[in-house]
């Protein structure tokens, strides 16, 4: 018996995401309504995807799904297809307006409130690789969190930090910043190696770099910081690392 | 009296109800004859499905050099960035084997057994070079995507953690819009010195996933 529940509580959505799983889901059904001379129907969501047809000034179409800056459509009589962003933002909904897609600009790069990217470099000479998240209070400063990974010849070293970022010209497409943070570090040592010796240290950074927004949502980091690493020995250490990475905003 | 009151009253009314039903009756002349029950709803981003993350999970053969083949499996979450490039975070679990040396030489232990344990994982930017279309019988087509893909990571082997370089293709057939089968050459570069002096290693992943888009 508790078998037989049990499929039933298993079936019972699979109505809902079946139609999410073969792509018709019915649940929006936006309209939209043809307002160029016509469009043109692409097979799949990319360029390279052939023509097969296309769409007269007053057809309806809806809506299905959106890939990267393709939007599935189907007309009245059950056609499906793929067209483009651009196109679909010529398109007019059933009270008569242009319908609302954003495609995110330089404006809106400007007027970013989260980033997030994925670098890589040295540090110190050993190839490092890094994921970050911002948040903007202003349109010039920063405060962001870091997690790293070194993987050198004798250590595997991690690291997180905790900075604060600025943009003196955040108007400039190609765009200058500095910035100050500290973080803590663990050097793991390579088995291989014969004194081994486990050791985590607070550090501090100072660094300048610059982004360069590229298009849509993405812009190019990169960036030097020079690490000074607290330890309780008689002298601190110090290192230099490189990154470049491609970052998303919103 | 009263009936010529009536008369002329009830003309009089008569006269304007007609004048009121002729001119609401061509007024009504515009409009569809059914009115449609529905508010029209202004169509915004928030009402567009958007799929541009992908998880899956693979299976496939890796061969460690030096440590024998192994089964590999994983699991793979991608973000579209555009129609041609995405990037793609992996992690893949794999078991060393013996080296030749540990077989020729009887009870020889290289490794320890968790030591034999491989574990790496990766992030990677692909390019879709070649979008396609696959043809199934007469009825059906299917797109496709063949893609180049490389990257950088870690490799949990031997002992350490080790920086690992990684380069591949990969071939997409998309069952449906959400769907999709993915078969993958990937080669992972790491430098190790387990067996003497320090080499890279160059060891060859093939396999096969399944990938749902959201």
């Amino acid at each position: 018996m508790p078998i037989v529940i049990l499929m039933c509580v298993l079936l019972l959505p699979a109505q809902s995401w079946a139609g999410w799983l073969w792509g018709q889901g019915d649940e929006g059904a936006a309209q939209v309504q043809v307002t160029e001379p016509y469009i043109t129907w692409r097979t799949g969501p990319a360029i390279g995807y052939p023509v097969f047809h296309t769409s007269e000034k007053g057809e309806w179409l809806t809506i299905q799904q959106r890939k990267t800056s393709w939007i599935k459509v189907t007309d009245s009589r059950g056609r499906e297809g793929w067209v483009s962003v651009a196109d679909m933002a010529q398109t007019i909904d059933a009270t008569g307006n242009r319908i609302e897609l954003r495609v995110p600009d330089f404006e809106s790069f400007g007027n970013r409130r989260v980033e997030a990217g994925i670098m890589m470099g040295q540090f110190d000479g050993a190839p490092v690789t890094a994921g970050y998240g911002g948040f903007w209070m202003t349109r010039n400063l920063s405060a962001e969190l870091w997690a790293s990974q070194i993987l050198g010849s004798a250590s595997e070293i991690r690291m997180v930090n905790a900075n604060l970022l600025h943009q003196p010209f955040p108007h400039w497409r190609v765009s200058p910043f500095f910035t100050l943070g500290i973080g803590h570090i663990w050097v793991d040592p390579k088995a291989t190696l014969d004194q081994p010796e486990e050791r985590d240290n607070s550090i501090g950074h100072a660094g300048l770099g610059v982004r360069a927004y590229i298009t849509d949502r993405y812009f190019i980091r990169a960036e030097v910081k020079d690490y000074k690493v607290f330890t309780n020995r008689s002298t601190n250490e110090e290192a230099t690392e490189w990154k470049i990475g491609l970052s998303i905003f919103f | 009296m009263e009936n010529r009151t009536k008369y002329l009253f009830l003309k009089q009314l008569g006269l304007v109800a007609g004048v009121c039903v002729a001119s609401s009756a061509a007024a009504q002349d515009d409009r569809p004859l059914i009115e449609p029950d529905v508010t029209p709803v202004p169509v915004t981003e928030a009402l567009i499905d958007t799929e541009n993350f992908e998880i899956g999970a693979f299976v496939g053969v890796l061969n460690i050099e030096d440590f024998e083949s192994s089964l590999v499996y994983g699991g793979k979450l991608t973000y579209h960035l555009s129609e041609s490039f995405f990037f793609e975070a992996g992690v893949g679990l794999a078991e060393g084997g013996e080296t030749s040396f540990e077989k020729l030489a009887g009870d020889v232990e290289v490794l320890t057994d968790s030591d034999r344990d491989y574990l790496y994982y990766n992030i990677n930017l692909g390019y879709n070079v070649l979008p396609g279309e696959a043809f199934f019988t007469e009825n059906y087509a299917f797109n496709t995507n063949f893609y180049l893909i490389a990257g950088a990571g870690a490799t949990d082997f031997a002992g350490d953690t080790r920086f690992t370089l990684n380069a591949g293709a990969g071939y997409q057939i998309l069952l449906t819009d959400s769907v999709s089968i993915h078969l993958g050459v990937r080669q992972h570069y790491y430098r190790i010195d387990v067996l003497g002096a320090e080499k890279t290693s160059v060891n060859t992943e093939i396999s096969t996933g399944l990938s749902v888009f959201f």
